[in-house]
């Protein structure tokens, strides 16, 4: 366990460190200075000079490296060019609402999409199968800002089922926070959940076609206990090490669902700042979005190897 | 064709298979309703757009100011938005954008991603090994926050949307051209290539680059359809094109304004995307099937023969010694075009308790189907047409499955072939063994445990209570096929097949094996049924030989008799061709296929 979780942790540091540099990197890709950008065309040179030196953006690429990477590690982020506000602080007041959103659509999404892969992958070819697969090559094809915003007019404004405003600190509101999470949830999960569940049958097809499942019936192993104790548990190995790729592809979606469930989240903030080219905020959003992914593998990967043996590094 | 570089021979055969795999390929997408319907309404979105000018009844940026936020009505037949500008237009013109932009970005992604996976794939080594670290690197970061990213360095605009489109989709294509391409560059038509002296370059983009041709397709496809999501998505956020630029994203962040008022506006543009990302996403599913060369599993009627009634006394009184008999057993398979092709032809033959019967045979003679149809496991497509399987005098043909199943264990067992497959990878050996014991006789867990064990022990895996809560991996091929006896024997059956379970293993494993199963045979008083290839271990082991070939059981025999005075030509083809001390040749004998048209044997 302890050596997983190093072997791991070797790989998970350099790929954290190498999106670092790129993500300082950036405002160097940016046509003529980041200050220019923030002050607009009609800018002279002197007020584009005065700005870079104000925010420090004169300095040594080296130099400017060293103090960006030793402000990251005491968690300071910069601060926002436009607000001025802290880039830290910015970030976790929006956190909650993404997370929340992002955490309750993997929830749905595992577990429709496991229940759904399962069903029609242990019933390969028939009317079932053929039903639930072509439900999952729509619900990937839905664009879900489209889904949120028919499931928001007809269960929220129409019907009157949940909250339009969706969001509600749980610390306020224990119960109003869960509410609101439905209709986010459903939307970010049914897209994830057909992902998860074209995966999930495809591995449960492959696993039951194994020699092991034949072997198990022959010895007089019921049908039932072989699908469900032997077939999803193999089945489940491939579709865990898919469900990070699904994680993240839910994250970028929350970016732009939050807009259609009012959600105060990370995706209004990385909009106005990729709209007002505010470095700081957009790097920061950057870096701890991939922090999140990665996070997120890291764990999968460390039950990955405690599902699958085979895994685990000798 | 650009293969003439390797001589006019080459570029011939490879181009005329190529035609011969493009015919194979349109049959089979011929046969796919539901690509062709894609197809079409796919060729009706390019054409609406293409005709957009013609079709659409006002120019997109068109406003009437007398009719804003219209329902439909004879004049806006989709209704009108707050500026009165008409949906219908709209949308017909917004597909311009929607496919110029999905075009493009799905082209920039194969421009950056075409070579990066080639050269990754191709070269190997360093390059490989930092360009897929960097492949995964990209993964941590989901596709839209690249597109923020490049919209926040580079402003807004139509270029910069398709670049930042490209972007996101181009590691997915060099992804899968690195995987292609590692296993195209083992073939031998790259080696070639190389000899003759071809710059890597052009090994890499006409050599290599036409074989994946159909992939690419099929991903492209793909990932026009999640490009047209990705660019609404954008534009709905008021990241993509100037408001002026009609597009479906732009007009559901109109929508989503009047979301309480007007409802019925999102339907259009969300109606639009879906439609099209749909047909993109089955296109490309029917392509990859069609190229793979799947086609949907359909399980059809079955159509045997009724079950014959009980045997009459006479043959029944023959039949008692033997614990499993099988009469004129006719096994068929469906064939896709809805013929039959026999798998098993009036084969008969019986076994005793205590007795072991070897099943000899190549491959495809029709072993492995004889023991299935005993185990009531036929692949689904296959099944027992006609004569009868009887165990202890039960009629087995016809079996319901909820019936066989309770058979499995207790009355048949069966080893398969692949030690390691044998076994489910992600489970323990114990919990394997116990589920089995557990599912044949009333054990507490505790029990199951203790007689794991013991059965283990039997089997002749040492230090047993320790190695149960090991898994498979960590077992060689010879104790993982113990393994696998142990469970077979899970439910003391009273006939054991082995098909062909010592075929993988090295000589000296095997003849362990197979003296574990001799021993156990007399132990639990089983009969066993030996399936196999090879002539020694049928020598070695069997009481009884029965000889199949294609589907016809030529002779049975006892096993001395068979090997000193083989009665059937086959058979004595098949004793000549086995390799022995004796064997002084230069060449191994071969069997030359001398059946007639009919399937009669010519004597010599």
């Amino acid at each position: 366990m302890a050596k997983l979780v190093l072997y791991r942790l070797a790989f998970v540091l350099p790929q954290m460190l190498v999106v670092s540099v790129l993500v300082f990197s950036m405002t160097y890709l940016v046509p003529g200075s980041p200050a220019g950008a923030v002050l607009g065309p009609s800018a002279t040179p002197e007020a584009i000079a005065q700005v870079e030196a104000q925010l420090g953006l004169d300095a040594p690429p080296l130099q400017r490296m060293g103090e960006w990477f030793t402000a990251l590690l005491q968690g300071d982020l910069g601060t926002a060019y436009r607000s001025g506000m802290p880039v830290t602080d910015l970030i976790s007041q929006r956190l909650p609402a993404t997370l929340s959103m992002v955490v309750g659509g993997m929830l749905v999404a595992l577990l429709l999409g496991v229940g759904v892969g399962v069903l029609a992958g242990t019933r390969p070819g028939t009317k079932v199968d053929r039903l639930l697969t072509g439900g999952t090559v729509l619900g990937i094809a839905i664009p879900e800002f489209w889904l949120g915003l028919l499931l928001t007019t007809v269960f929220a404004a129409h019907l009157g089922w949940f909250p339009i405003v969706g969001w509600v600190p749980p610390s306020t509101d224990f119960l109003g926070w869960l509410h609101g999470l439905v209709l986010p949830s459903i939307t970010l999960g049914l897209t994830g959940g057909a992902i998860i569940a074209r995966q999930t049958r495809a591995a449960m097809v492959r696993s039951l076609a194994s020699p092991f499942i034949d072997t198990l019936a022959a010895a007089g192993v019921s049908r039932r206990t072989i699908l469900y104790r032997y077939g999803v548990k193999n089945a489940l190995v491939p579709v865990l090490a898919s469900a990070g790729v699904v994680f993240a592809i839910l994250i970028g979606v929350s970016f732009v669902a939050e807009k259609v469930f009012s959600f105060p989240g990370l995706g209004d903030l990385m909009l106005t700042s990729t709209i007002g080219q505010d470095f700081p905020v957009v790097q920061g959003v950057v870096l701890v979005t991939a922090a999140l992914v990665v996070a997120i593998n890291f764990v999968l990967d460390i039950s990955y190897g405690l599902i699958n043996p085979q895994a685990r590094p000798a | 064709m650009t293969t003439s570089t390797i001589g006019p021979n080459a570029a011939d055969t490879s181009s005329t298979r190529q035609a011969a795999g493009l015919r194979q390929l349109w049959r089979r997408l011929r046969s796919q309703p539901v690509t062709l319907v894609s197809t079409l309404v796919l060729l009706g979105i390019v054409a609406v757009a293409v005709l957009a000018p013609l079709l659409a009844p006002y120019a997109p940026e068109a406003t009437d100011f007398d009719h804003p936020l219209s329902g439909p009505t004879a004049d806006h037949p989709l209704g009108s938005d707050e500026l009165g500008r008409d949906v219908l237009s709209q949308l017909i013109y917004a597909a311009r954008t929607a496919l110029l932009v999905a075009g493009g970005s799905v082209l920039v992604a194969m421009l950056i991603g075409v070579p990066l996976g080639l050269v990754l794939g191709y070269k190997g080594g360093w390059y490989d090994r930092i360009g897929s670290r960097g492949m995964d690197i990209a993964d941590a970061l989901p596709g839209l926050m690249i597109g923020f990213v490049v919209i926040a360095i580079l402003g807004r605009g139509m270029l910069v949307l398709i670049l930042a489109i490209g972007i996101i989709f181009s590691m997915n294509f060099a992804r899968m051209v690195r995987a292609v391409t590692l296993t195209e560059r083992k073939k031998l038509y790259v080696d070639s290539a190389h000899v003759t002296g071809l710059p890597t370059r052009d090994i890499l983009f006409r050599q290599i680059l036409p074989n994946m041709v159909g992939p690419l397709a099929v991903q492209g496809a793909v990932f026009l359809g999640n490009a047209i999501k990705v660019e609404a998505a954008l534009s709905f956020l008021g990241l993509g094109l100037p408001e002026s630029q009609p597009s479906w994203g732009g007009m559901l962040r109109v929508a989503a304004e009047h979301q309480a008022d007007r409802p019925w506006m999102a339907l259009p543009p969300g109606l639009a995307i879906l439609i099209t990302v749909l047909v993109l996403n089955l296109l490309g599913d029917g392509l990859n099937d069609a190229l793979s060369g799947r086609r949907p599993v359909r399980k059809r009627a079955r159509s045997a023969a009724p079950v014959p009634p009980p045997a009459p006394a006479a043959v029944a009184d023959d039949a008692r010694a033997a614990v499993l008999t099988v009469d004129d057993l006719v096994v068929v398979a469906d064939r896709p075009d809805g013929s039959t092709a026999r798998l098993l032809d009036r084969v008969s033959l019986q076994v005793r308790r205590g007795e072991v019967l070897g099943l000899l045979g190549e491959s495809g003679s029709g072993k492995s189907m004889l023991a299935k149809s005993i185990l009531g496991m036929l692949p689904p497509n296959v099944y027992a047409e006609e004569g009868s399987i009887r165990l202890d005098g039960q009629q087995l043909r016809g079996l319901p499955e909820r019936e066989f199943a309770k058979l499995r264990g207790r009355k048949l067992g069966v080893v398969f072939q692949n030690p390691q497959g044998n076994l489910s990878p992600v489970h323990t050996i114990g919990q394997q063994l116990c589920e089995a014991l557990r599912a044949n006789n009333e054990l507490s867990r505790k029990q199951a445990r203790a007689r794991a064990a013991e059965l283990l022990e039997l089997v002749g895996v040492d230090d047993a209570s320790r190695r149960l809560g090991q898994y498979p991996h960590q077992f060689s091929g010879g104790m993982a096929q113990r393994v696998a006896i142990a469970i077979a024997l899970a439910g003391e059956p009273e006939v054991l097949i082995l098909d062909e379970a010592t075929s993988a293993l090295d000589v000296t494993t095997q003849s362990q094996v197979l003296d574990l199963v001799l021993d156990l045979r007399e132990r639990f008083d089983m009969a066993i049924i030996n399936i196999t290839h090879d002539l020694g271990v049928a020598a070695e082991t069997c009481d009884t030989v029965a000889v199949l070939y294609h589907g016809e059981l030529l002779e049975v025999s006892e096993v001395n008799a068979l090997f000193d005075d083989p009665s059937h030509p086959y058979t004595e083809a098949l004793l000549a061709a086995h390799p022995t001390a004796e064997t002084e040749l230069d060449r191994l004998p071969t069997i030359a296929d001398k059946l007639t048209v009919d399937g009669d044997w010519i004597r010599k």
